[in-house]
């Protein structure tokens, strides 16, 4: 594993991003960034921009109208970067499975422009916060 | 002992000693400049005092904060990261901003250093030039953020054009205190030498200086410009990986080199050996922990809150302590 | 007529005093159903939505809330949805639309601003027509939704939408 990856998973700084979701899960992603569950020992700090972020935390179903921004986003993240798909909806579409509104689950998003994207999937309608800590420590571990 | 090593690196580093030359003279520069105290100590030094902000930061939070090599995988995992240039950026500027508000750190830092560890060297430039150098970081920010080609950009930098324009009047001020009190000697090595914290327009001074270096810093209460939340990190918006890494570096620097500068100007700069050099350490620690203090005990201003609060009170202030310090200066009153 | 197009100045009515309000646009309503005690459906025609909605906000007072759209098998139905806050009972005037060709209904947003994101909301998913709404452009639907295809009609499957683009 060469030193940019073992980097990277020492200091893996996330953005957020909301594809549609209804908010429940950007809800408990922004309890997870209080100082009560402390995420900072592992390094993850939120940046305000995507050519900051290691990590991008993507919730919701994506819509059709947030696919084309969801690929800008992940195309200003510079690489390496891993894809949280974060809660049931952005993992698998969710309850708005044959939504007509509905442009796929994130992982079918991601791929169409990187077919080797890094995408990990937290689920739980919404994940706990100890949920999605354990998922990025898990990511990060098996990177 | 550390502090007989100083010594003997500091004397044999003097220009034209070279009583047992360890190195020619242009690499003693190098060395110098490079590695210590230039370049790789300070930007050590910085590292270290960027996660004591942040540990102290955490622990006043009730939580456990970074481990010690964080701010250290940090620069290095952004040093691994593509750099993304935004198309629309003017490329040059882009990439020389970092480079040039990097560059002006590094001659302050080494400037101070030089400054407080080998005072008998003739020129070591005086409090003027390192004003005039301390502008550039601020600069350098205003110019990468404006070639980024971003709204943000545009926002974080028009606001930290007007942070300076309010912070760098009192901050005049405060040093002409000092000037003052010094009888009119500029060098650094000469205002070294004198301790006007202990009176009270050195005091006065001190502080505003103090709140000033804060905004310099770019720590709350006057991180307007790279607000995180409110403008998505305003001026850096568009930079990455090793252009990021540069800024990061930078701020590291700026961490150890404005409060030395604060240590040289005001409280009488490090010994260079011995009790005086431990003492010196102390009292840049204690200027650090007030910058952490500040930091940890306050919510963010507005830009126009700042301003204010720069121009009326700090700089009323500081008027008011050079005011003083010219009396006391003029009927040779000490304390004042 | 004239008189409940008047704006009257709001008296505290209790519940019986409300159903005795409604008396004065009974010629207008095809029905009135008490469901329970706090909630009233006052059904009635298409074209005549337009005067019992502005009787219930002018006339009586109640709160706008929001507006539904359905699509039941034989016709459309837009429902307005009222809040009398004094009683605490919502009034839900039901305008059916049996045109299933062409719906159309007029719009209340020329004396109920607060309408016009919710009429344009309905026209996108159900391709109902609101006669004189004053801003009608795509609300809900995402740039590249074709048009033509309404998604909230019961015969719409899901994937009309790309089939119409083919």
């Amino acid at each position: 594993m060469n030193w940019k990856i073992w980097s990277l998973k020492k200091s893996p700084w996330v953005f957020h991003v909301n594809t549609g979701a209804c908010n429940n899960c950007d809800i408990e992603i922004v309890n997870l960034l209080t100082p009560k569950f402390d995420v900072e020992r592992f390094g993850i700090k939120l940046v305000g921009s995507p050519r900051h972020a290691d990590a991008l935390l993507v919730t919701g179903v994506v819509t059709r109208q947030a696919a084309p921004r969801l690929l800008e986003v992940y195309r200003q993240t510079p690489k390496p970067c891993v894809v949280f798909a974060v809660g049931a909806c952005a993992c698998e579409t969710g309850i708005f499975h044959n939504g007509y509104h509905v442009a796929g689950p994130v992982d079918k998003v991601i791929r169409q422009i990187d077919p080797n994207a890094i995408i990990a999937y937290v689920p739980g309608c919404p994940p706990k916060p100890e949920a999605m800590i354990s998922g990025v420590v898990k990511a990060l571990s098996v990177l | 002992m550390p502090v007989r090593t100083l010594e003997v690196f500091s004397r044999g580093f003097a220009v034209g000693e070279g009583k047992r030359a360890i190195m020619t003279d242009t690499m003693q520069r190098m060395f110098w400049i490079v590695v210590f105290p230039g370049f790789a100590f300070t930007l050590f030094l910085g590292l270290l005092a960027g996660w004591v902000v942040r540990k102290v930061s955490a622990l006043v939070q009730w939580r456990v904060g970074p481990p010690l090599c964080q701010p250290f995988m940090d620069v290095l995992k952004l040093m691994g990261k593509e750099t993304l240039i935004p198309a629309d950026a003017h490329r040059t500027m882009f990439i020389l901003a970092p480079v040039v508000g990097f560059s002006g750190i590094l001659v302050l830092a080494a400037m101070l250093w030089q400054a407080c560890l080998n005072p008998q060297v003739p020129f070591v430039g005086d409090v003027i030039v390192a004003m005039y150098i301390m502008v550039l970081p601020s600069l350098a920010l205003i110019i990468g953020s404006s070639a980024s080609a971003s709204p943000h950009a545009a926002f974080g930098a028009s606001r930290e054009m007007k942070l300076i324009l309010g912070y760098e009047l009192p901050l005049v001020l405060a040093l002409i205190v000092v000037i003052t009190k010094s009888g009119g000697q500029l060098s650094l090595a000469a205002l070294a030498g004198q301790t006007p914290v202990l009176s009270v327009s050195g005091l006065i001074g001190f502080l505003v200086s103090l709140l000033c270096v804060q905004a310099k810093l770019g720590f709350v209460p006057f991180d307007i410009a790279e607000a995180e939340t409110e403008v998505s990190s305003g001026v850096l918006i568009e930079y990455s990986g090793t252009l990021l890494a540069i800024w990061k570096i930078m701020q590291a620097l700026m961490l150890v080199a404005l409060p030395l500068f604060l240590v040289v100007v005001f409280m009488g700069g490090l010994g260079t050996s011995g009790w005086p050099l431990v003492w010196g350490i102390c009292k840049l620690v204690l200027v650090l922990v007030l910058v952490i203090l500040i930091k940890n005990t306050n919510p963010r201003l507005r830009i126009d809150q700042a301003v204010r609060f720069f121009w009326v009170y700090c700089g009323i202030a500081a008027a008011a302590a050079v005011i003083l310090a010219a009396i006391g200066r003029g009927y040779g009153i000490g304390w004042l | 007529m004239s008189d409940f197009l008047r704006l009257k100045e709001r008296r505290i009515m209790n519940h019986q005093q409300l159903i005795a309000e409604l008396a004065g646009i009974k010629d207008r309503l095809t029905g009135i159903d008490e469901t329970s005690n706090n909630r009233l459906y006052l059904n009635c025609k298409a074209e005549d939505s337009f005067a019992v909605n502005k009787f219930i906000f002018e006339h009586v007072g109640a709160r706008f809330l929001i507006a539904t759209g359905i699509d039941a098998e034989d016709c459309f139905e837009v429902l307005y949805h009222f809040s009398y806050d004094q009683t605490g009972c919502v009034i839900t005037v039901k305008a059916r639309i049996d045109d299933r060709q062409k719906p159309s209904i007029e719009s209340i947003s020329t004396f109920l601003p607060a309408a016009e994101w919710i009429e344009r909301e309905i026209h996108d998913l159900f391709g109902i027509e609101i006669i004189n709404h004053p801003d009608m452009r795509r609300l809900i639907l995402s740039d590249d939704w074709p048009e033509g295809v309404h998604p909230l009609r019961k015969r719409v499957p899901a994937e009309a939408a790309q089939e119409k683009e083919k």
